[in-house]
């Protein structure tokens, strides 16, 4: 498949269940917000090392949100709902409670219910309070500038970690361009997220590698100055590649930011130094999703 | 299918206690043979009552006609009953589920012991709102009750729900309180959360009497109220007027005669 001179690989991505969360963050001003969101989704780019996949899905009007502040949806992946547990609290324990004037909530109620102030209660040494407000249960646990207000439990969801494609340009400055203008679009997608810096994978990997204990190491196909001296999978005049891993709430949002963060690159076409689109599989054997490059783009 | 109206044939008598007569059994059929208690005499419903189909389906409506109707939808789980009058003692004690609307006022242990559901009284409701029945440890552990005012005793032994209060409160409102929340919209009366534990008494106004026992803990922005505003004012029941900036509360903390950590927050607005 072409689309605009660049070239679609007939392939796919090959993706696994994770398990899911959103939480919504709140805060007396943008800033603030940020704050809280951008920290506690630091350091959760892959669940390889980091234990789970995190980033901001949106930024919240203060009509959207609970409290009627500026917010975040946040979303979290990880492997198991007990690591989800384990990684929700841990980061809104030490990044959202710390940070000035926040609250946290449920973005989500619908799922098996995890802890969120449920976990954190016993930071009030005694002091913190629960309330029922509207059939939904907070804690209010006292902190130095008032009042840490957090809903006890959040839910789990069925999500799909792993949905990616590949930019494979002709130098750094098309495959990053390329990859600006997805992240942009991706971003606009409901559900989905981009856990890597930016949005962008640069290190790519495969599954193991030569030294022992290595779990992945880097994707020699796709690395072009490994050109000539492995099996590589780079067409000629390609000399970048970029990778965008995408976790979703759901198959069908995992598949409408593929569509949406691929159709941005092949609209800048191959004029723009972008080569050709493909994806990253196991051969189909490892992850119960797969996602075709050419149905997502039909 | 529809609800069912029950007419009292007879203004005043003996109270009629209509325990059982609830919206879940309007399926079973059946109705008008159930028993009910007037006086010492046990009767058919419809001796007493005229009925009639009417309203949505699963919902009762009763029309008292001046007669005193007591346990009316005591332990009720589901459905909807309506009363187009005043009601006696024990309106939805025992509540676990449903909404019972009385238009008018209600006796003494409205909402006793109630676990869930939503009571409303347009009216007054008597001493006891929410509180244990005799003999029980606990009161209210579940679910909503909106009055427009109440007697003494409201939210005694509390537990868990919340009861708001648009006007005045008795004596004694939310004593030995052991959870839950109480909002109050007029004046409070004598022994404010006495010996409460824990819980959360929201006062629209300073109180008259203030209860010893509470350390004044100054005034704070809570963000709570926010939420607790944005839920009752869904139910028409936030006692205060639009606010045109955040809430403020002065906060009490008691009672430390016997330990509570409970609170006493005086709202208003920044």
């Amino acid at each position: 498949m072409r689309i605009n001179g660049v070239t679609i690989d007939d392939t796919f991505a090959e993706a696994f269940p994770m398990k899911g969360t959103r939480l919504v963050v709140t805060a007396d001003t943008p800033h603030w917000v940020q704050a809280a969101a951008v920290t506690m989704t630091g350091f959760a780019t892959s669940v390889i090392a980091c234990g789970c996949e995190a980033a901001v899905e949106r930024l919240l009007e203060p009509e959207e949100t609970p409290d009627g502040r500026p917010g975040a949806a946040v979303l979290l992946f990880a492997i198991s709902r007990d690591e989800l547990a384990k990684q929700v609290a841990r980061r809104v324990g030490q990044c959202v409670m710390t940070s000035h004037s926040s609250a946290c909530y449920a973005g989500q109620h619908e799922g098996k219910p995890i802890p969120l102030g449920d976990g954190l209660r016993y930071f009030g040494d005694g002091w913190q309070i629960a309330k029922r407000i509207g059939g939904r249960r907070y804690w209010r646990i006292p902190v130095m500038d008032s009042e840490f207000l957090c809903e006890a439990t959040t839910a789990v969801t069925e999500g799909v970690g792993g949905g990616n494609f590949f930019i494979l340009g002709a130098d750094r400055e098309a495959s990053r361009t390329a990859a600006e203008a997805a992240v942009v679009a991706i971003r606009a997608v409901p559900g989905a997220i981009l856990p890597f810096p930016g949005g962008v994978v640069r290190s790519g990997s495969k599954i193991g590698g030569k030294y022992k204990g290595m779990i992945a190491s880097t994707n020699t196909a796709y690395c072009p100055t490994l050109r000539g001296a492995v099996p590589s999978l780079l067409p000629d005049g390609v000399d970048s590649v970029l990778e965008l891993v995408i976790d979703g709430m759901t198959p069908e949002a995992v598949r409408a930011a593929m569509r949406a963060g691929i159709g941005a690159v092949v609209s800048m076409g191959s004029a723009a130094g972008v080569v050709a689109v493909t994806a990253g599989n196991y051969g189909g054997k490892l992850g119960r999703h797969q996602f075709h490059l050419h149905e997502v783009m039909a | 299918m529809t609800g069912l109206v029950l007419t009292a044939r007879e203004a005043g008598g003996p109270p009629i206690d209509l325990t059982g007569v609830l919206p879940e059994r309007l399926a079973d059929g059946g109705v008008a043979a159930l028993p009910v208690i007037r006086g010492r005499e046990r009767v058919r419903l419809d001796e007493l009552f005229e009925l009639r189909d009417g309203g949505p389906s699963g919902t009762l409506i009763l029309r008292p006609n001046g007669a005193v109707l007591d346990n009316v939808g005591a332990g009720m789980a589901a459905g909807e009953i309506v009363v187009e009058g005043h009601c006696g003692d024990n309106a939805g004690a025992g509540m676990r589920g449903g909404a019972l609307l009385i238009e008018g006022d209600c006796g003494a242990f409205a909402a006793a012991e109630m676990a869930g559901g939503r009571l409303r009284v347009a009216g007054a409701a008597g001493d006891f709102l929410g509180a244990p029945l005799a003999g029980s440890p606990r009161g209210m552990r579940g679910g909503s009750v909106f009055v427009g005012r109440a007697g003494d005793r409201a939210g005694e032994r509390m537990r868990r729900g919340l009861i708001a209060v648009q006007g005045d409160v008795g004596g004694w409102c939310g004593a030995r309180m052991i959870a839950g929340s109480i909002v109050v919209g007029g004046e409070a009366g004598a022994g404010l959360g006495s010996a409460m534990r824990r819980g959360s008494i929201l006062l629209a106004r300073d109180p008259a009497e203030p209860t010893p026992g509470f350390a004044d803990g100054g005034e704070h922005e809570l963000l709570f109220l926010e939420l607790m505003r944005r839920d009752l004012m869904a139910a028409g029941a936030w006692p205060m007027e639009f606010p045109p900036a955040g809430i403020r509360a002065r906060r009490l903390i008691g009672d430390r005669t016997v330990g509570g950590l409970g609170e006493l927050l005086v709202l208003s607005y920044t």
